[in-house]
């Protein structure tokens, strides 16, 4: 209680916003006046401190599903294939690869200079080893749908794996972007619970030093990298569960690295401290936010009603309001800049009176003058439902419900917390509407989302969307290899869905890094900053931490 | 003495004026505190938006004093909820005594016990969290300091020579609580009543600073502090103003408070 009270307590208040501004003047290096703009020659060495809201919660990559951990993993661990800077597949742990009887076969031929962290050859049994694990009933792992559609696994030389599947699945080889596990340690543990989870050993860029935690988990550089060493000897993974504490941290040079909000985009990082200390980037991210419907619900059984609602609502004003300007408007399932978008969809512009027609030609009108529509007898009432902790969503459903208020629709905004949200109202199907967001893969298929047979409990198309057609254009897609072929499957797909509006789709958001200026060579792509981790370095002369 | 007494009038001042604020709210509020003008988001205090506006372009100013009539009868509604209570289960244990007494005051002392705070996060969790909900819920867990003193106050006034009197010429139990015990044992009531408003405002604006009280677009204090948490180093003038409100409010009733019982004091 008393702690509760102490937060709202107006003099503490103003007590914490002194004490912020007098930290911001403490900026250390700032103040010594090093030159970060000046380049040097690569050169090893420094650390790098990179800020998490949350803290890791196993290191075994195929059983974890959160972001932090797949931060740690993506340093420890490699796949057999990754996505380079313009997201095409190339080979990681695999040096090159032959899809044989169209598409049914793929051939992999591994890399033979690569060495686990304790210095054990990789080989194919390590791959046949994870596969393995992914289909192990046993293992609570989230990824084992792709790796279901396996017909047989063979290891033809410690360096060649063939693996067969039961039907030409497009999406196959980048599921191999699935980070394999070393068979030496790992056998006979169980994974669910293995202490590896907290010291694991992998092949990739940096091993693993020391977790604390709730506090940080400290990589180092692994200097037989096959892909060359890492210039930065250090990586850092600090867990601040606050965000005002971070950005703290952030104007006192405490970290080097996390992702900004918009209002600290534009507003909090715009002064000479950061401009002279730190890099900002900006590029779209992957992945989208949307209002969906309960399709079972009878109130949006009517395509009209779903057409009207979306021209009620402006999304330019959602983006510029929540956002401030810092996203784009999306018309579909994928973000604009995959190859699978279509360009040809405009978005529908705000028009609140078409909206109003749609709605009365549908049957809401207002009958009983008390500003709201209503039909045999029941005003059109229902409530957005999203999830706590996520103030740009909240401030969404506001501007919603502002906007649908002027159609004369009335509109509830229930705010839950995460785990309860997942479990008592997801699930179980108990919502009307439910603000949220996907976050999405590299490859289009969609299928887990829009198939019609993914509509049991737990599963992701829990909305209860169902078009023959639609289901009929995923399972090609996941058919056909040739991607003009199928970006042409997935156009149509988005065309459906934009004129069926099982969701409202609003906003893809841009991502936005910030990086400590004394890392040079960090070069955004559509891959985002992070695909030439190792590449990035510190010249001699402004290295901050030493060994 | 006399520096209580000013003190007490800036407490009747700033009472006053809050009342009138929330009283007239739309003929003070320059803006329609639900209207959305992403245009002008985030601008500072200004001649246009005195108190600034926030992430959606509105008002603080406005919503601000649409929230205090939010505010305020969160506060008047729930401690009236209280004292009702307090006053017919401390009236009835004071006045029957025995058993009953001890019943009713054990009752008392478990609700007590309760954290209350955390009590009324948990109904909110499981019911609604509505205005009306939160009236109740901060009403039927703040009765029981009330009910203590007019029980305290009634042990002894039912002793007093008038209260026999009444007796004797054959009043009912009801009537002699209700006419004659009641009326002589409120002062006490009305100081705590008045010091009760101001902690249910606190409560109200913890629970929407915690985003489980009043819900959106209904302005009040504690969410549009909420609002400006985010944004503490930029947007200073969304988290003081609201902060400075409630911080007056509560300073305003405590000082109100304290005056009526130095009033009420029988050793003044």
């Amino acid at each position: 209680m008393h702690i509760l009270k102490k937060f709202i307590r107006p003099l503490e208040i103003s007590a914490a916003f002194f004490f912020l501004v007098t930290l911001s003047l403490g900026c250390s290096s700032y103040l010594s006046g090093v030159d970060y703009n000046i380049d040097g020659p690569p050169s090893y060495g420094d650390a790098i401190v990179e800020a998490s809201i949350a803290d890791a919660t196993t290191l075994i990559p195929i059983v974890a599903s959160d972001s932090a951990s797949h931060s740690i993993c993506a340093l420890v661990y490699n796949g057999l294939v990754k996505y380079d800077k313009d997201l095409n597949i190339v080979g990681e742990l695999a040096e090159g690869w032959d899809i044989e009887e169209g598409g049914l076969v793929i051939v992999f031929h591994l890399r033979k200079d690569v060495r686990w962290h304790d210095g054990k050859p990789f080989t194919a049994e390590d791959v046949k080893f994870t596969y393995e694990r992914l289909i192990d009933p046993k293992v609570r792992t989230p990824y084992g749908g792709d790796f279901l559609k396996i017909r047989s696994l063979d290891v033809l030389d410690p360096y060649t794996v063939k693996v067969r599947y039961k039907e030409p699945f497009s999406p196959a080889l980048s599921s191999w972007g699935m980070w394999i596990m070393p068979k030496h340690l790992l056998e006979g543990e169980d994974l669910n619970t293995t202490s590896y989870g907290r010291r694991p050993v992998g092949t990739g860029p940096y091993k693993f030093s020391r977790w604390k935690t709730g506090e940080r988990i400290d990589l180092v550089s692994n200097k037989d990298y096959f892909d060359g060493r890492p210039f930065i000897d250090r990586y850092i993974y600090r867990i601040i569960p606050d965000a005002a504490t971070m950005f703290l941290e952030l104007e006192t040079e405490g970290i080097d690295m996390m992702g900004l909000d918009p209002l600290q985009y534009r507003r909090q990082t715009d002064n000479r401290f950061f401009k002279s200390c730190y890099n900002k980037f900006r590029y779209p991210s992957f992945g989208y936010t949307y209002l969906g419907y309960n399709l079972l619900d009878k109130k949006f059984k009517d395509k009209r009603v779903r057409k009207a609602l979306n021209l009620a609502v402006n999304k330019s004003e959602l983006i510029d309001g929540v956002l401030m300007g810092l996203g784009e408007v999306c018309t579909g399932p994928f973000v604009p800049e995959s190859w699978a978008y279509n360009k040809d969809i405009r978005p529908s512009a705000y028009d609140p009176k078409a909206a109003e027609m749609l709605l009365a030609e549908a049957g809401w009108i207002d009958t009983d003058g008390d500003g709201l529509l209503d039909k045999d007898g029941e005003p059109f009432s229902f409530t957005i439902l999203t999830n706590q902790g996520n103030d740009l969503r909240r401030r969404a459903a506001v501007i919603i419900q502002h906007r649908l208020s002027e159609i004369g629709v009335k509109v509830k905004i229930k705010v839950v917390e995460w785990s309860v949200f997942l479990t008592e109202f997801i699930n179980k199907k108990r919502f009307e509407t439910i603000l949220l967001a996907w976050g999405l893969g590299r490859d289009p298929d969609c299928y887990d989302i829009w198939h019609s047979s993914k509509t049991r409990q737990g599963e992701f198309n829990f909305i209860g969307y169902k078009n023959n057609e639609v289901d009929r254009l995923l399972e090609e897609g996941r058919r056909v290899f040739d991607q003009q072929r199928r970006a042409q499957i997935y156009h149509k797909v988005q065309k459906i869905l934009y004129e069926d509006q099982p969701y409202m789709f609003l906003w893809v958001a841009d991502s936005l890094p910030i990086v400590h200026k004394r890392f040079k060579n960090v070069k955004p792509a559509p891959a985002g900053i992070g695909y030439n981790f190792i590449r990035w370095y510190v010249p001699k002369d402004q290295q901050k931490y030493k060994q | 003495m006399r520096s209580r007494n000013k003190l007490t009038l800036f407490g009747v001042v700033i009472v006053g004026l809050l009342g009138l604020a929330a009283l007239f709210a739309p003929l003070i509020a320059p803006y329609d505190p639900a209207s959305i003008d992403i245009e002008s988001a985030l601008l500072g205090p200004s001649s246009q938006h005195i108190f600034g506006t926030d992430y959606l372009g509105r008002d603080v100013f406005s919503r601000m004093v649409y929230g205090s009539r939010i505010s305020l009868s969160i506060g008047f509604i729930a401690v009236g909820i209280a004292v009702c209570i307090g006053i017919v289960i401390g009236s009835i244990a004071g006045y029957y005594g025995g058993k009953t007494d001890t019943v009713l005051m054990r009752f008392v002392d478990i609700m007590l016990c309760f954290p209350s705070f955390f009590l009324i996060l948990a109904v909110v969790a499981v019911l609604e969290p509505n205005i009306t909900n939160i009236m109740i819920v901060i009403g039927i867990t703040s009765w029981m300091g009330v009910a203590r003193l007019i029980r305290a106050e009634i042990l002894s006034l039912k002793e007093r020579e008038f209260i026999l009197a009444a007796r004797a010429i054959g009043a009912s139990d009801l009537r002699i609580i209700v006419f004659h015990l009641i009326p002589n044992a409120i002062a006490p009531v009305l100081v705590s009543a008045v010091l009760g408003v101001a902690a249910a405002v606190l409560v109200e604006s913890a629970l929407s600073f915690l985003g489980l009280g009043v819900q959106p677009p209904t302005p009040s204090w504690g969410n549009i502090l909420m609002e400006g948490k985010a944004s503490l180093g930029v947007c200073w003038w969304l988290m003081l103003f609201p902060g400075l409100a409630i911080f007056i409010t509560v300073l305003g009733y405590n000082l109100l408070g304290e005056g009526l019982r130095e009033h009420f004091s029988p050793h003044k």
